[in-house]
């Protein structure tokens, strides 16, 4: 690899891509989160009691969180609801990767493809917050489902888990469809045909031929969605309400209003582990391997 | 059982082009059919129709006496072999065999049975459990055969399917796909760009150019008696020299040719004098003579290539006036040694095997040559 960068760019050009990747990798990504961990390990102290006997590596910002009830529920919520969004997600998105990679015209394929990524083009808070105007109380699609008679009084969207899934689906939306599209594209249409031919019906074909050919493209959406919907601070914070709150949050208020960088650091390093222990599960499960993912 | 495959006015257009014009055709029970012609001339379109991915502009499909139109792909008797075979890669070599049994509700230990015997007719006993990615060009190719016969359909349909394999394996694969069809008694419709392989393997051949049949006749036929300037020249070798008619008799025709002057031919319709056609003699009709022979369709030529084909030679000479070489398909022994490269040659052939046609004949078709 070295050989064919230097053959590409030349040696000096080659050595200061290859520091700079260094740079950010030791410097940027390994250093901070071994500094995070170590912060994890250590007692919050007021400065008269550093250097003290109370100063050494402890758990007990780990303890704090497992002995929480309220926290530990949270955790755990997170959890679950960034499973629920990543299959919520995986639903919505691969009838449109599949139509787009399949039996949409180049015409329609742009079409689609420019509808779901213009609204990109808006800061996420900003479309987070449209979400905010849409399903609110008096909002327009309460207004929508009163006049077409679906439900005889508004719902309270915002109240509940709903609007935080709605939300995030729709934030991460792109995440899981262009793995997909990407899976479904290289199928061979004669795959889906030659099934057809011997007798298999819609659903079959899916589940025997198209969904194992698209199992990477599945695992990786669903690695992304999950990491960011675990992750996710902003729609949480604005189309949650009290009993939505997310792990993330929590992590926040350590740090910027309990102003314990030691406890936040322990909860984060959780959250990580968390993340970390998804994508194995998730590898083990699809049965497929890290080189998999990055195609 | 019924298998026989109706089409009648069937036609198919994409936007403005038309890739099948109308056709009535008549496959018979058990029969083993091929549609042969150069690429592009509409003889996948055709397949997809039959089988139900295509649904034609105009006209029926009929299998077995049952009109196919509101019969879905999935539910349709047929079976395909496609053109790049379509073998699942996730799928083991039994799992392929067996997927259509899975799909109608066949128990695991029924189904194994199917394939285990489908794997021993096509001559791949044990390899139940191998990946297709493992297997060889040939072996995929028997798999494919093996998938599509365990449905037991009443027509298989066969996309070039050999076309992928090299001329060994492709002669080894046609003799046993011959075997299987005499064995079965599934109707088998094949197609191919490959004259050799349609001529070799068929009941009936169904020659098409362009989207139109120009001729369905068993193979003999095709060879001795083409019906068109297209098929004359797409069906095996032939020599053409374009002329116009002067004389018309009791179906012998003389027609006349700038720098070669008259020739006699037969021709199957009467041509009036004027008319501009096109006089075909096969390689192996041209003979090589003394310079005493009869006066009657003689050549004289230049020697320029030898061709050692094996069983034969096959020369080509150049004759002035004339723009292809013209050849001449000769035994060894009939060759004289002092016949070398360059050297003039007389050439002959009997007017019972020269075939006229009238150039208009060629219907949309145009001339083989070039093509594919
Ligand atoms: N879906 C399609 N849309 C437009 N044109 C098509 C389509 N399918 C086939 N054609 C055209 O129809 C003609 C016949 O194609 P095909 O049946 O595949 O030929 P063959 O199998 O004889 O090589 C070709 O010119 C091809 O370009
Ligand atoms: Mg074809």
């Amino acid at each position: 690899m070295l050989k064919a960068l230097t053959d590409r760019f030349g040696l000096p050009v080659s050595v200061t891509i290859l520091l700079l990747l260094w740079f950010w990798l030791i410097v940027l990504v390994i250093l901070p989160q071994l500094i995070m961990i170590d912060y994890s390990f250590r007692p919050n102290l007021l400065p008269a009691q550093m250097g003290g006997p109370e100063d050494g590596y402890t758990i007990g910002n780990y303890q704090t969180l497992a002995n929480n009830d309220i926290h530990r529920t949270i955790f755990f919520k997170t959890i679950w609801s960034s499973i629920l969004v990543t299959f919520l997600t995986l639903v919505v998105c691969y009838p449109v990767a599949y139509f787009l990679a399949q039996l949409a015209s180049t015409r329609q394929a742009m079409l689609i493809a420019l509808l779901l990524v213009i609204p990109y083009w808006i800061n996420e808070i900003l479309r987070t917050f449209a979400w905010y105007l849409i399903l609110a109380f008096q909002g327009p699609l309460n207004a929508v489902l009163l006049g077409l008679g679906f439900i005889d009084r508004p719902i309270r969207f915002l109240s509940g888990d709903s609007g935080v899934l709605i939300g995030m689906v729709y934030a991460y939306l792109l995440f899981m469809v262009f793995p997909l599209y990407n899976a479904l594209e290289s199928l061979d249409p004669n795959q889906v045909r030659a099934a057809r031919n011997l007798g298999a019906g819609t659903i079959r074909t899916h589940w025997r031929i198209i969904i194992p050919h698209a199992k990477p493209g599945i695992a990786t959406g669903c690695i992304m969605t999950f990491m960011l919907a675990a992750g996710s601070y902003a729609v949480p914070a604005l189309l949650g309400s009290p009993g939505s709150r997310w792990f993330t949050q929590i992590i926040y208020n350590w740090f910027f209003e309990g102003g314990d960088w030691h406890m936040g650091a322990a909860y984060a390093f959780v959250l990580l582990i968390l993340c970390i222990g998804f994508i194995a599960l998730v590898m083990k499960v699809f049965k497929i391997g890290l080189g998999d993912i990055g195609r | 059982m019924d298998s026989r495959v109706q089409l009648q006015q069937l036609s198919m257009s994409f936007g403005d082009f038309t890739a099948v014009h109308p056709l009535d055709l008549d496959i018979r029970s058990g029969e083993f059919f091929s549609f042969l012609g150069p690429s592009g001339c509409g003889k996948t379109t055709l397949l997809n129709i039959i089988s139900g991915f295509l649904t034609p502009t105009s006209g029926t499909v009929t299998i077995g006496g049952e009109p196919m139109a509101s019969v879905p792909a999935n539910k349709r008797p047929t079976s395909m072999i496609f053109q790049n075979l379509a073998l699942f890669p996730l799928m083991t070599v039994a799992e392929n065999i067996e997927f259509g049994l899975e799909v109608r509700g066949i128990s695991k230990p029924e189904r194994r049975k199917v394939s285990d015997r489908l794997l021993e007719l096509v001559d791949l006993t044990g390899s139940g459990d191998k990946r297709i990615d493992d297997l060889s060009g040939g072996q995929k190719q028997r798999v494919a055969i093996a998938r599509a016969l365990a449905v037991e359909p009443r027509v298989l349909l066969l996309d070039e399917p050999l076309s992928a394999l090299d001329l060994k394996l492709r002669q080894h694969m046609r003799s046993e796909l011959k075997e299987i069809q005499r064995r079965t008694e599934i109707t088998f419709i094949y197609i191919t760009h490959d004259q050799g392989e349609a001529l070799t393997m068929s009941d009936r051949v169904a020659v098409m150019s362009a989207g139109r049949l120009q001729q369905v006749d068993e193979p003999m036929t095709l060879y001795q008696n083409p019906a068109t300037p297209f098929v004359a020249e797409f069906v095996g070798e032939n020599n053409r020299i374009a002329g116009e008619v002067v004389g018309n008799d009791n179906g012998r025709v003389q027609i006349k040719h700038p720098s070669l002057g008259v020739l006699e031919g037969i021709s199957t319709e009467a041509m009036a004098p004027g008319t501009a056609c096109s006089l075909y003699v096969r390689p192996e009709r041209l003979r090589l003579v003394g310079e005493d022979a009869s006066p009657v369709n003689r050549l004289q030529a230049r020697l320029d290539v030898v061709n050692f084909e094996g069983a034969f030679l096959m020369l080509e000479s150049s004759i002035e006036g004339l723009s292809d070489p013209l050849k001449i398909q000769t035994e060894h022994s009939t060759m004289p040694a002092s016949l070398t490269k360059d050297h003039p040659v007389s050439l002959v052939f009997d007017p019972a095997d020269a075939l006229v046609m009238p150039e208009s004949a060629a219907e949309g078709g145009g001339h083989a040559q070039g093509l594919d």
